[in-house]
């Protein structure tokens, strides 16, 4: 029960973890586009120095990194195997009825898995270096303008915040009420009644839970004069700064690199 | 600081929840209010911060009237409230973030947030926990933020609705210590408990009974009025109970309300009729109570063991490579220095360590330990929830690490867990009972006589309650239909995770009650509490676990003798050992030894200090001797 951890927020007070969270979703975007926009595997390598560079300064341990990217190296292995038999070009390498992979094949699974690897990467490093509540505001601050047009953004934030917050704790209940109904004999593996059943025994309670949380959780922030977005101040205020600059210029370097190699200028 | 006048309020419109409530509160008091479930005190407390506006009445908190909208903010940043349950109440995934969540709301600037968060962490002892994430904190933790949170709106009155109640004992220490220093500093502290001990430290009690209050005065007033606090589901302070019993006996002891002052009292009153030469037979030499009576149990017709757990290793983050290192490690390190890998270190991977255990039939074995000690793992390890990474679990004479039979033992052995009836979630009562039997496959007829007789085994009737929705149900009753759920299985052993868990004193002697006699008719019961008096009165053994490992082992009288070493683990003694071992400190010579429970420790008292005391000093008056009557309950 204790081994859940949601999120990969890895604490540290690096030149990556001050960064202004809004910085580093607009980069986090500006970053996916470039990646995207990379044609062959020289582009490459300037996106691999980035993301290098980016764990480098983070000081976040390489293990710590790569944990938090296993989920996700999953869809990157999918992706790899349905271009492995999927974008045949050139020699074919290996044929069997209907399935073959061929040279072209083979360079595109290649490239894609490097490609989508980098990605995830310089994600991860996002979620890794910023807490969640700072993302949440960020998205917030993000939104902002479109509230003018009725998007609600502070709410959008805050129910975030509160979602990524209750995780851990809705997986711990989960554990515990499959544990008890567990010691009463059911099983997932009943046969479809017993499987309906099963579902059921879990998934009530789960939600009695819900609600029972929710109605404290909005009396505790009643308590703690919650009142919505007006007159509301933060402990940690957003503000750009000469890190949030430096990043930028940065990233703006990594753009011109990789538009200079896909243009084959060098 | 408070006042209110004539406050009744309804839910629904025809049950009123407060019924006229006057009440006032001085600035600076450490006001306590008790009361059984549903008495009305929450809804009352709610009141106190206008997250409830009354039916009738006015409130007024600092001079400001409660039911003015324009001045609702201001009476809750002067009145803060601390909830109940720890999870509920924490809005943010990191500690500075959540205490700065009120200050936020309330418009404070940035750079006085920061210093209103590092003053109010200070304040509650969790300097340093800034960056820490909130869900990975314990419960006593949690509740310690939920408090800075509430401090960081700098409050005048603060407010603890049950705030203690869910917490270990250790967590609960640390709670009411930073509540007292917050008080000692001038914080008025309106406070809600089931603990009569915490009632014993405040200037003022009142207690709530249908929405009224019901009695008002001081600690000493209050809780040593026996029979009132009985009808009102409410029990005596241990010290208490143990003056009133040597009055019985002619005595001439006032009842205490503190423990400090009731051991004071009595060794006062030692030292003076030993100085006059007026005590009985006390010239024997003063001997330890400490490892008194051990009685060697019987080997000779020990039953047979039921569940054996031996050398059971259990880790949530080790993979299986690395376990093996650990071991490997450990290994080298047992010829040099095996208290440095084993001993208290923190970080420590291990939920259980090495524990070799026997649960034999019939018994009535208790686990203490605070939270995160092990014992939950442990719990899991008994019906194979959890198969040993190491070691071997035999339970019923099956081997646990048997897939096959391990699923056969989940219906012998049952378990209870924490607030069982947050698992509820059929249609009907019935419908819920009969989950288990269902499962186990047993035809229709058979369900329904378990059904039956289960509910008849925890005090409730299939005809009235089978039909009614679980939630309908009080929350005590919502429990016994938890019970019965599991009892439906018909386990030979019952394991119970901390079965009285957030219940009124009332309602914890019904289910105590419950469980012995589930006991005496023959199931084996594992019982985990935090409550040592629950543990010193029913169990016939006791195994405290502490880091993983078995602390101590053996029967209440062996286990309890050692009340340093389990204070050095965070863990206390029941009350009435607690006084004893304060006496023998005092000076008061105390012979028997063993555990004391508050009839003998009283007993022995008043041979001490009135000589033999049956018959001749105590007729003295009836009165007194109807007390004694009451006592028994205590």
């Amino acid at each position: 029960m204790e081994a859940f951890s949601f999120g990969s927020y890895y604490p540290g007070d690096s030149a990556i973890h001050r960064l202004d969270p809004r910085t580093k979703l607009l980069l986090g975007f500006v970053f996916l586009i470039t990646t995207l926009t990379v044609s062959g595997f020289r582009g490459l390598a300037p996106v691999a120095i980035f993301v290098v560079l980016i764990y480098a300064v983070s000081r976040v341990p390489a293990r710590r990194a790569l944990s938090s990217m296993a989920p996700l190296l999953a869809i990157v292995a999918v992706v790899a195997v349905l271009n492995l038999f999927t974008d045949q070009s050139g020699r074919i390498l290996w044929q069997l009825g209907f399935l073959q992979i061929s040279e072209g094949s083979l360079h595109s699974a290649v490239f894609m898995t490097c490609r989508l690897t980098l990605m995830m990467a310089g994600m991860s490093a996002i979620t890794l270096t910023t807490p969640t509540l700072d993302l949440t505001a960020g998205f917030e601050r993000l939104l902002a303008p479109f509230a003018r047009v009725g998007l609600p953004a502070h709410e959008l934030g805050m129910i975030m915040g509160i979602a990524l917050r209750f995780m851990p704790q809705f997986a711990t209940e989960m554990k515990q009420t499959a544990d008890a109904q567990a010691s009463r004999g059911a099983r997932v593996t009943g046969g479809p009644l017993g499987g309906v059943r099963m579902l059921g025994s879990m998934a009530i309670p789960l939600f009695t839970g819900v609600f029972r949380h929710a109605e404290t959780l909005s009396a505790a922030m009643d308590a703690r004069c919650y009142h919505g977005e007006q007159g509301r101040t933060r402990l940690h205020a957003l503000a750009f700064g000469r890190g949030d600059a430096l990043a930028a210029v940065v990233t703006a370097l990594l753009l011109i690199c990789v538009i200079v190699i896909n243009l084959q200028l060098v | 600081m408070i006042e209110c006048r004539g406050v009744s309020f309804s839910y629904d419109g025809a049950v009123p929840a407060l019924d006229g409530v006057d009440l006032n509160i001085e600035d600076g008091e450490f006001f306590c209010i008790l009361g059984g479930n549903g008495s009305g005190k929450s809804t009352f407390v709610k009141h106190l911060n206008a997250l409830l506006q009354p039916d009738a009445g006015t409130v007024c908190v600092n001079g400001m009237d409660a039911s003015d909208p324009e001045l609702v903010y201001d009476i809750r940043s002067t009145a803060g409230m601390v909830f109940q349950n720890p999870d509920d109440q924490l809005v943010a995934t990191l500690v500075e973030d959540d205490v700065a969540f009120g200050p936020e709301n309330l418009g404070v600037e940035s750079a006085q947030i920061a210093q209103r968060v590092r003053e109010a962490l200070k304040a509650v002892g969790l300097v340093g926990f800034e960056r820490h994430e909130t869900h990975a904190l314990s419960g006593g933790q949690k509740q310690r933020v939920a408090l800075a949170g509430v401090l960081a709106m700098e409050p005048r009155v603060l407010i603890l609705d049950e705030a203690s109640s869910m917490l270990d004992p250790r967590g609960h220490k640390g709670l009411m210590k930073a509540c007292r220093a917050l008080h000692d500093r001038g914080m008025t502290i309106v406070m809600i408990t089931h603990f009569m001990e915490e009632a014993s430290e405040a200037d003022r009690v009142a207690v709530f009974r249908a929405g009224r209050v019901a009695m008002l005065g001081t600690p000493e007033e209050i809780l040593t009025r026996a029979d009132e606090l009985a009808q009102l589901n409410l029990d005596m302070p241990a010290s208490c109970c143990l003056g009133m019993e040597l009055r019985a006996k002619g005595v001439p002891v006032h009842a205490q309300v503190r423990e400090v002052d009731m051991v004071a009292e009595i060794a006062q009153t030692y030292a003076e009729r030993s100085g006059a030469g007026t005590v009985g037979q006390s010239s024997a030499p003063q001997s330890e109570i400490v490892g008194g009576t051990v009685s060697a149990s019987n080997e000779d017709d020990v039953p047979e063991p039921v569940i054996e757990l031996s050398h059971v290793s259990y880790s949530y983050s080790l993979s299986a490579r690395e376990r093996r290192r650990w071991r490997k490690r450990s290994a080298v390190a047992d010829k040099s220095n095996k208290q440095a890998l084993w001993g208290n270190d923190p970080s420590s991977p291990w939920a259980l360590r090495d524990v070799s255990l026997t649960v034999r039939r019939g018994e009535f074995l208790g686990l203490a330990g605070h939270t995160g000690s092990g014992k939950s793992t442990l719990v899991q390890h008994l019906n194979g929830l959890i198969r040993p990474q190491e070691g071997s679990v035999r339970a019923l004479g099956l081997d646990l690490s048997n897939k096959k039979d391990a699923a056969a033992v989940k219906a012998k052995v049952g378990v209870v867990f924490q607030y069982p009836e947050r698992q509820l979630f059929a249609e009907t009562v019935a419908q819920d009972v009969a989950f288990g039997p269902h499962n186990l496959g047993l035809p229709q007829d058979e369900v329904d006589r378990r059904v039956e007789s289960s509910l008849s085994r925890v005090g409730l009737d299939l005809s009235t309650v089978g039909d009614k929705s679980p939630f309908e149900l009080s929350g005590g009753q919502q429990r016994r239909v938890a019970f019965a759920g599991v009892l439906a299985m018909e386990p030979e052993v019952l394991v119970l995770d901390e079965p009285m868990a957030g219940l009124d004193p009332a309602a914890r002697r019904d289910f105590l009650e419950l469980i012995d006699r589930l006991h005496r008719d023959g199931l084996t019961v594992v019982m985990v509490s935090h409550s040592m008096d629950d543990l010193a009165n029913c169990c016939d053994r006791i195994v405290v676990m502490n880091e993983g490992a078995v602390f101590a082992e053996g029967t209440p009288e062996q286990v309890f003798a050692h009340a340093d070493e389990l204070k050095s683990i965070g863990l206390g003694v029941p009350a009435a050992q607690r006084m004893a071992l304060a006496l023998a400190e005092a000076g008061v010579p105390l012979r028997r030894g063993g555990l004391y429970t508050v009839e003998s420790l009283a007993d022995e008292l008043a041979d001490l200090l009135i000589g033999r005391s049956d018959g001749s000093s105590n007729v003295s008056d009836k009165a007194k001797s109807e007390t004694v009557t009451r006592e028994e309950g205590c």
